[in-house]
């Protein structure tokens, strides 16, 4: 969009939209920087000094921190690099392989799309208990791989690849797996980019599942980690403290957005799909 | 690695008789991915190729900041007994975390962390593991029962231990306290009922707390309503009401400070106790509740009036209720144990309303009997495999924590045992001679009645939609009766 097309009531409307999008972020950053007991009574002392970075002082030296935050992106990263992994295989395979079955199988895995994982989180609880797979690193990244919206994203994407760069790939010998990794694959990087960002975003923010899967403190991730260290009322007599963990836990994601921002952006435009 | 182990493999104790084929299991996985981070990080294995020689460089930095920072938290082994100790309170260890100054400390954690680093400091044969949960943390117990991996010690809500013992996943703890030479005779009545069920006592009860009547008494006085320093209370539903109106009249602010919204607890705590007060039998049996009664009908038409007069603020939560009350909007906050601390800093801050301006009280009796519906916290055993020495080492930590019994209920709740209510130094505490009486009074719902907690959430929910006016209060109370019944009866 050029600059100069906008009207002055764009750009009003602009500003007020982006104001009302940054007015709780920079809520939450002024609350986070003001001593919890001026808080109790008043939580409009936020809006004037003095302020104070002792709330992050303290989520610093608490000893664990690090050592969540590590978890964190352990199982942030190990998620998405799994994902990318089976789902741009999975992908490969349902947009060019033909092999008995593969509609329906398609179909199933289309399916997992509208089962919530709240349904099947009690058999899952249990399997991974079988497994002895809970307070471990693969127990907390194997659920995530279970990705049937990657799959899909992946198998759409590659089917808007020309077939006819896979028949010229083959007439110059190429296997099956030369195919896949040294001409399809290349070719995915936006949509690869994409399915990263979605993903680690979702897993660096999960909850639920490691809520109930790392229950020995030295497993959790940071958002059970720092759910954890919250005391009862502390949207009370914690306010500021609880507001600089929610603005701490958000530094990650807001350094991943940065790095990422063109991925992101088109993602949600919806151009990296063809 | 040899003598070190990661600290998540830190759990693998070799007292343990319970479930080491599951540590087993987590430490291989484990300690293969610190391998291999470790071996790729620093170029001790085969890698990948990778052509890009920047890339490969990038990627190693990156996991060997992963693998420095994983080795960091390596801890040596040890011969001590460990017990695994599961706990909510939060996390204050940048402040307490060294401490063993049990006086010096504040704040249900601070005070928490002191004592469990007192005792390690005290025991140096035994290693109390703390592993600190978000409130209420009941979900993560669940599903550590469930895993077969339950903690050896556990904080829980006494009103919460049927849920638990009906199923058999609490060890009756009678055997524990005759070792660590605790008689449950010592304990106060409140605290007794709390942790019994069937007979069978289940935790090591640690404090009672209960709703409490929290008093601006600056306003009470400009009401004229203080009487030989003290605030003058109602002994009755119609003198609350005149005590009210006059209140309003002299001050101009609302007699009450009601959190009704988003708060069930607030409003379950208030027909509780005064249903009881009347005598009424909320629950007659284990899977019925009565509340559509004439005691229930007039409780709650009571609660009903005083939001018609508005002699209550309206359209509270939690929190605004809190800040309504340092702020000096009000007159008296109905609210628990657990905030005197709070408010008791404000009556010592000068410049802030409640300065010097605070008192605290059980809740008045306004009909028949003087009871209060109260609840406590209490330490339980969830039941496993355990070493000798482990159960010794949890038999030592009850006789620790009821010798500090006191210095728990510093932070504003009752104490569990009768001794520390008469203990000069409790009651040389700020307010606790006058909310001492809630050891006595406190009663909390019946022990062989299960999944209290959600049931106190449905009954808040209905009696807060009685008392500010959005259900008709019968059906308010019939509907209450009504989820509650059924919730009851779906359990097996």
């Amino acid at each position: 969009m050029e600059r100069g097309r906008l009207t002055p009531f764009g750009w009003a409307a602009l500003i007020i939209g982006a104001l009302i999008m940054v007015a709780p972020l920079m809520w939450t950053l002024l609350l986070s920087l003001k001593d919890n007991a001026e808080l109790v009574g008043n939580s409009g002392a936020a809006l004037h000094g003095p302020y104070t970075a002792e709330n992050y002082a303290a989520i610093l030296g608490n000893s664990s921190t690090m050592r969540w935050l590590l978890n964190s992106a352990i199982v942030a990263l190990g998620t998405t690099a799994g994902e990318l992994v089976l789902a741009s295989l999975a992908g490969y395979g349902f947009a060019r392989l033909e092999f008995p079955f593969r509609r329906t199988l398609f179909v199933i895995v289309l399916l997992g799309l509208a089962v919530p994982s709240q349904a099947v989180i009690l058999p899952q609880h249990q399997l991974f208990a079988w497994l002895h797979l809970h307070n471990s690193y693969p127990g907390l990244i194997l659920p995530g791989l279970i990705a049937p919206f990657g799959v899909f994203f992946m198998t759409t994407y590659m089917r808007g690849i020309p077939k006819e760069l896979d028949e010229a790939a083959m007439l110059d010998g190429a296997s099956r797996w030369m195919i896949f990794w040294k001409v399809i694959l290349p070719l995915t990087v936006p949509a690869q980019s994409t399915l990263a960002v979605f993903t680690f975003l979702g897993s660096w923010n999960d909850y639920w599942w490691p809520l109930i899967s790392a229950t020995h403190s030295d497993m959790y991730t940071l958002t059970v980690g720092l759910a954890a260290a919250q005391m009862n009322y502390a949207q009370t007599s914690g306010l500021g403290f609880l507001m600089a963990q929610a603005i701490f836990a958000s530094i990650p994601i807001f350094i991943v957005y940065i790095v990422f921002q063109k991925q992101i952006v088109s993602a949600m435009a919806g151009t990296a799909v063809r | 690695m040899r003598g070190l182990s990661l600290k998540p493999l830190s759990r693998f104790w070799p007292e343990r008789s319970g479930p080491p084929a599951k540590r087993e299991g987590s430490e291989s996985l484990f300690r293969g991915l610190g391998k291999t981070l470790a071996a790729q990080a620093f170029g001790l294995g085969p890698s990948s190729p990778v052509k890009d020689a920047r890339g490969r460089i990038g990627a190693r930095s990156l996991l060997g900041a992963f693998a420095l920072l994983a080795l960091s938290g390596c801890e040596a082994g040890d011969d001590k007994t460990h017990i695994y100790l599961q706990r909510f309170f939060g996390e204050c260890g940048a402040e307490f975390g060294a401490s063993t100054d049990v006086a010096k400390s504040e704040g249900e954690c601070g005070i928490m962390t002191s004592l469990i680093n007192r005792f390690n400091a005290e025991n140096p044969d035994v290693r109390v593991d703390v592993n600190v949960v978000a409130w209420p943390g009941y979900p993560q117990l669940t599903a550590q029962m469930a895993a077969r991996d339950p903690p050896d010690l556990v904080t829980m809500h006494q009103g919460v231990i049927s849920d638990y013992a009906a199923k058999g996943l609490l060890e009756a703890v009678e055997p524990y306290l005759a070792q660590a030479g605790i008689r449950p005779d010592s304990f106060t009545e409140a605290s007794r009922l709390g942790v019994t069920m069937g007979g069978r006592i289940y935790g090591l009860p640690w404090d009672t707390h209960g709703g409490l009547f929290h008093i601006n008494t600056a306003l009470f006085a400009q009401a004229r309503l203080m009487r030989g320093g003290k605030p003058v209370l109602p002994n009755s539903a119609e003198e609350l009401i005149a005590q009210a109106r006059q209140f309003q009249a002299r001050t101009g602010k609302p007699y009450l400070i009601q959190s009704n919204v988003a708060d069930p607890a607030y409003a379950a705590r208030n027909q509780y106790t005064y249903m009881m007060a009347l005598g009424a039998p909320l629950f007659p049996d284990a899977r019925h509740i009565r509340l559509n009664t004439p005691e229930g009908r007039r409780v709650a038409a009571f609660f009903r009036r005083i939001n018609e007069e508005r002699l209550g603020t309206q359209n509270m939560d939690t929190p605004a209720a809190i800040a309504a009350f340092v702020s000096g909007e009000g007159g008296i906050y109905p609210t628990g144990t657990w905030m005197i601390g709070s408010f008791e800093k404000e009556a010592k801050t000068p410049g802030r309303p409640l300065y010097q301006s605070y008192a605290v009280f059980p809740y008045p009796r306004l009909w028949g009997q003087r009871v209060e519906f109260v609840g406590g916290h209490a330490w339980v055993v969830p039941a496993r495999e355990r070493s000798a020495k482990q159960r010794e080492a949890i038999s030592r930590f009850f006789r620790f924590m009821a010798a500090h019994n006191f210095d728990w209920a510093r932070t504003g709740h009752i104490p569990a045992f009768k001794a520390v209510l008469e203990d000069p130094r409790f009651k040389a505490l700020p307010h606790r001679a006058d909310i001492a009486l809630l050891g006595e009074i406190g009663r909390p719902l019946p022990s062989h009645v299960r999944r209290q907690a959600a049931i106190e959430g449905l009954v808040g929910e209905d009696m807060a939609a009685a008392y500010t006016g959005q259900k008709p209060v019968d059906q308010a109370l019939a509907d209450a009766e009504r989820r509650v019944n059924e919730l009851l009866n779906e359990l097996d």
